[in-house]
């Protein structure tokens, strides 16, 4: 079992060694804003070091459950709740010695890919703070990228784990569908998402999928190892997904051929594939991934917990004003997109189609695996953008999700790993595996290393006096 | 004309109960009635964001076993589905139910109307979901109770294949008899744990179905048939009139006894059906299949059948017994035991059921029991003790929890059959009554009865009644 990396641990038991990582948590976390709350001193003095990740400390994406810490979602509509319970993933962290430090900002509910959608705050790209980080699990990505903490959680619904790492130059874990309890991940599109990592360590990243996956009684769409039968070793052939020119930016485009030759120098074979599905990816993904929300949301409704108005007229009406109030304005898009993708008469051509689409896609990855150990992909066809960049409108944003929403619609694993800084600004790839072969991925990562060192944004290469 | 012969009358149900479980449909609160408001809750019931459901399996094989009594189709594979629709005391606002893969569809069920009529009822499916929280109206403001949200439910479709009120209320009994005897559910409509709403719409013969209008808020079998009745006289008003109806929801109100509309149907509601996708489709495998095959009973109209032709009893004794389980039992067991069936019958529907009645209590948790019983009706039998004595010593039984026998030596209630002893004390009364015995002997023979209730006066209600009637006649000289 690897080790965690030495210079986090003791923060828990000197306490000067914690003032000055808060202090400094605190000072740097005004420029980037990844935490939307931070509560070291929550984690009180009696804190211990046990368990194999001894005092390590870990941030989490603010849509998954921290007993009696917030649960917001980056949405006014739940600014005030408290969760009252905590994720399966993040009990098995705890329990193995991790301490949550604090909650990541996000896109709303993970409806984004920048966390220019949060309502209750600003998260900036640490590489350069004109630049978003990244999203929906923004927050995480920037957090780990400055250093703030080795080890984030996120969710990744549609690509939100692997591209803000891939924005801000980490790693991040799409993990298999049902391999990491989904309780306590406040669900957005409950077929496609699952709780991932972010972390400059491949080995801390391995560790913290060991410790939080398998089985959970809680979540029964939760599978057990014993269905992993993927075999890690050997792992030599890669398929690199064939992308248009035009689609990709050019630091993306060389990073990406960069990394096919790398990948050859290294001993892989690679050979180039096209995926005809391709081009339906983004459409089903919107199909399903909408019609999912607009019943995983209904929930929010002012009454039980979170925003309600000061006064309505009766129950129906609180629930309307609080909706009405609560909800930003991506998150109510989508909303009305699902819930019309579902109405009856619709079904068969939208949310029926996008599940037939969904079963195609699959196959065609199937027939992909059953010649190829690997699929290499670009992560995004750019890298961080600028804040309120116009060129990146919503609707481009969701179009580039193409090859992130890949792995979620197929429920694969899938890992994005930066493989360079360009103009400032790190790129990176993803590769992707058959069900259950994380193993192969962080293997893969492993030997890209030394030839992609992973780099550290400058502002914060100080990283040793963080700690 | 009667609406009927004018008339085809199709009415369908919708039937829901709660599910006897320990523990709600997908959480582990406990599923219990009447406890104090939001007690029984939990993140997952309150609808938490992060939370999933985890099915009770126990409901499964509770929903299995009525489908299968049902005579449906048993599912191989059933699985859940999102209806999606906003309700202030539905926590997820939307619920979880079954809508492609039902745990049971196209059923059907014999039912008997009145004595010489039975017809068999299709079943359109049987399917589980989760009941909502209970909203409280209370001045301007509303209370919300989340004890119930969660709570297993099993929902019984009915095709429109009954026809009256009287015929409904019927099948209804049935059917809260069927579940009682499988221990699935109370099936108590007045105590919600169990609800009927029905639809129903009348035509000209052979015409098909009607428009129909939908029936809620009748909060017992005999409701549901007074609302039926009233509607379907409403239907056919209209209808004799040249009108049409309008597709609508109307709701029962007891108090006036009328239906009153709730809201018209402009278009069918869209409940956004799509498949849950919490939880995996449901397998079940043989250890399942076996408890709910262990888990079937004899079916009550098969009882009533069968206590009619084993038993010789009346259609109407049979009817009483097989009303409820325990009571069946009861009284098979006593038979056993060596009770006469034609008297543990009556004695079961009167004196036993007052007794019952006055002590509130069952007759599983009453003292008397199948031993108890049968030796009771042998002490008559072996005119040990009377009639009137056996009444006495039932309510002996009841209150003292003692075996028939100890109490009538303890007592000294056994008969007296002694035909010297009765002659005794049948001399003493025709001494104390020389009028009546002077009437008697001319030739008044009501005046017997009299000197009769004197003996049993005088033995403390002992002497054996027929005894002392032949030596009476044979003192009178009077030899019938």
């Amino acid at each position: 079992m690897p080790q965690i990396p030495t210079n986090w641990s003791g923060i828990f038991t000197d306490s000067e060694r914690k003032q000055s990582y808060l202090r400094r948590v605190r000072e740097l976390d005004k420029n980037i804003g990844s935490f939307l709350s931070f509560n070291l001193d929550l984690t009180g003095s009696e804190t211990t070091e046990k368990g194999f990740l001894g005092g390590l400390p870990i941030a989490v994406k603010d849509n998954i459950a921290v007993s009696d810490q917030p649960l917001t979602c980056g949405s006014r509509i739940l600014e005030n709740l408290v969760s009252p319970y905590t994720a399966t993933a993040v009990q098995r962290l705890e329990d193995a010695g991790a301490v949550v430090v604090g909650k990541t900002n996000l896109d709303e509910f993970g409806m984004g890919s920048s966390n220019e959608n949060s309502a209750l705050g600003t998260t900036v790209n640490p590489w350069d703070y004109n630049r978003v980080p990244g999203g929906s699990s923004g927050g995480s990505a920037a957090a780990v990228a400055a250093g703030l903490v080795p080890l984030a959680l996120g969710s990744d619904t549609g690509g939100s784990v692997r591209q803000p790492a891939n924005f801000c130059g980490v790693y991040g874990l799409k993990p298999t569908y049902g391999s990491v309890s989904r309780f306590g991940l406040t669900a957005y599109a409950s077929s496609l998402e699952v709780i991932g990592t972010l972390t400059r360590d491949i080995d801390l990243m391995e560790t913290a999928f060991e410790v939080m996956s398998g089985i959970d009684e809680y979540d029964q769409s939760s599978v057990g190892s014993e269905v992993s039968g993927v075999p890690d070793s050997d792992a030599s052939r890669v398929v690199m997904l064939s992308v248009d020119n035009n689609m990709l930016d050019n630091p993306v485009a060389r990073a990406y051929k960069e990394t096919g030759e790398a990948l050859r120098a290294e001993g892989y074979s690679v050979s180039e594939i096209s995926l005809p599905t391709l081009d339906l990816v983004v459409p089903a993904y919107y199909t399903i991934a909408t019609a999912e929300a607009s019943a995983n949301l209904a929930r929010f409704n002012g009454i039980r917990y979170g925003y309600a108005p000061d006064f309505s007229e009766n129950p129906s009406d609180l629930m309307k004003k609080a909706r009405h109030e609560g909800f930003g304005r991506e998150v109510k898009l989508r909303i009305l997109l699902g819930t019309y993708v579902l109405r009856s008469g619709f079904q068969d051509q939208y949310y029926g189609r996008a599940q037939k689409i969904r079963t195609l896609i699959k196959n065609e990855l199937a027939s992909v695996f059953s010649t190829a150990d690997l699929l290499l992909m670009p992560v995004f066809p750019t890298q961080a953008f600028s804040k309120g960049d116009s060129e990146m409108d919503d609707y481009k944003q969701r179009i580039a999700d193409v090859f992130t929403c890949l792995a979620n619609l197929s429920g694969l694993p899938a890992l994005s790993l930066p493989v360079g800084v360009e103009n400032g600004l790190p790129t990176g790839v993803q590769f992707m595996a058959p069900s259950f072969g994380e193993k192969r991925l962080f293997k893969v990562a492993r030997n890209l290393q030394d030839r992609f060192p992973l780099q550290i944004p400058p502002n914060y290469l100080d990283i040793g006096g963080l700690v | 004309m009667k609406v009927h012969d004018k008339y085809d009358v199709f009415i369908g149900l919708e039937i829901h109960i709660h599910l006897n479980t320990e523990s709600k449909m997908f959480c582990s609160c406990k599923a219990n009635y009447g406890d104090e408001s939001n007690m029984n809750v939990c993140p997952v019931c309150l609808g938490y964001p992060g939370t999933l459901p985890r099915l009770n399996e126990k409901a499964m094989e509770l929903g299995y076993l009525v489908a299968k009594s049902l005579g449906c189709k048993i599912a191989e594979k059933t699985s859940f589905a999102r209806k999606n629709y906003f309700y202030p005391d539905m926590p997820k606002n939307y619920q979880i139910s079954q809508f492609e893969e039902p745990v049971g569809v196209e059923g059907l069920v014999e039912a008997e109307f009145g004595i010489s009529e039975s017809r068999k009822i299709r079943i359109h499916d049987v399917h589980l979901e989760e009941d909502a929280g209970k909203m409280i109206h209370a001045g301007d403001i509303t209370l919300l109770d989340y004890n119930r949200a969660g709570y297993p439910l099993l929902e019984i479709v009915t095709e429109p294949d009954l026809r009256s009120g009287e015929e409904t209320e019927s099948f209804l009994r049935d059917f809260q008899r069927l579940v009682r005897y499988l221990g699935v559910s109370d099936a108590n409509m007045d105590e919600g744990s169990m609800k009927c709403d029905a639809n129903v719409s009348l035509n000209h013969p052979g015409k098909g179905l009607g428009i129909k209008v939908e029936l809620k808020n009748m909060n017992s079998p005999r409701f549901v048939r007074l609302a039926l009745n009233h509607e379907i006289a409403r239907h056919a008003g209209i209808l004799d009139a040249g009108g049409s109806l309008v597709q609508e929801t109307r709701l029962w109100n007891e108090n006036r006894d009328i239906t009153e509309i709730m809201r018209r149907k402009e278009a069918a509601d869209d409940y956004r059906y799509f498949p849950e996708p919490d939880m995996p489709s449901f397998v079940p495998d043989n250890d399942f299949l076996a408890r709910v095959e262990a888990g079937l009973v004899e079916l009550p109209l098969d009882k009533k059948r069968r206590l009619q032709t084993e038993y010789s009893l009346t259609p109407e004794q049979a009817e009483f017994i097989h009303d409820d389980a325990a009571t069946a039992v009861f009284f098979e067991e006593s038979v056993k035991a060596g009770a006469d069936a034609q008297n543990a019958a009556s004695w079961l529907s009167s004196d036993i059921q007052k007794l019952l009645n006055r002590s509130s209590l069952s007759l599983d948790a009453s003292p008397l029991d199948a031993r108890r019983f049968s030796t009771l009706l042998g002490l008559i039998k072996e005119g040990q003790i009377s009639g009137k004595i056996a009444k006495k010593v039932l309510e002996k039984i009841f209150s003292d929890n003692l075996d028939p026998q100890d109490i009538v030596d303890k007592e000294g209630w056994l008969q007296i059959s002694n035909p010297e002893e009765l002659a005794t004390i049948i001399k003493k009364v025709m001494m104390e009554n020389p009028d009546v015995v002077s009437a008697v002997k001319a030739g008044d023979m009501r005046q017997k009865g009299f000197l009769i209730g004197q003996v049993m006066r005088n033995s403390d209600g002992k002497a054996a009644p027929e005894l002392s009637g032949s030596i009476l006649d044979k003192l009178l000289g009077t030899n019938a």
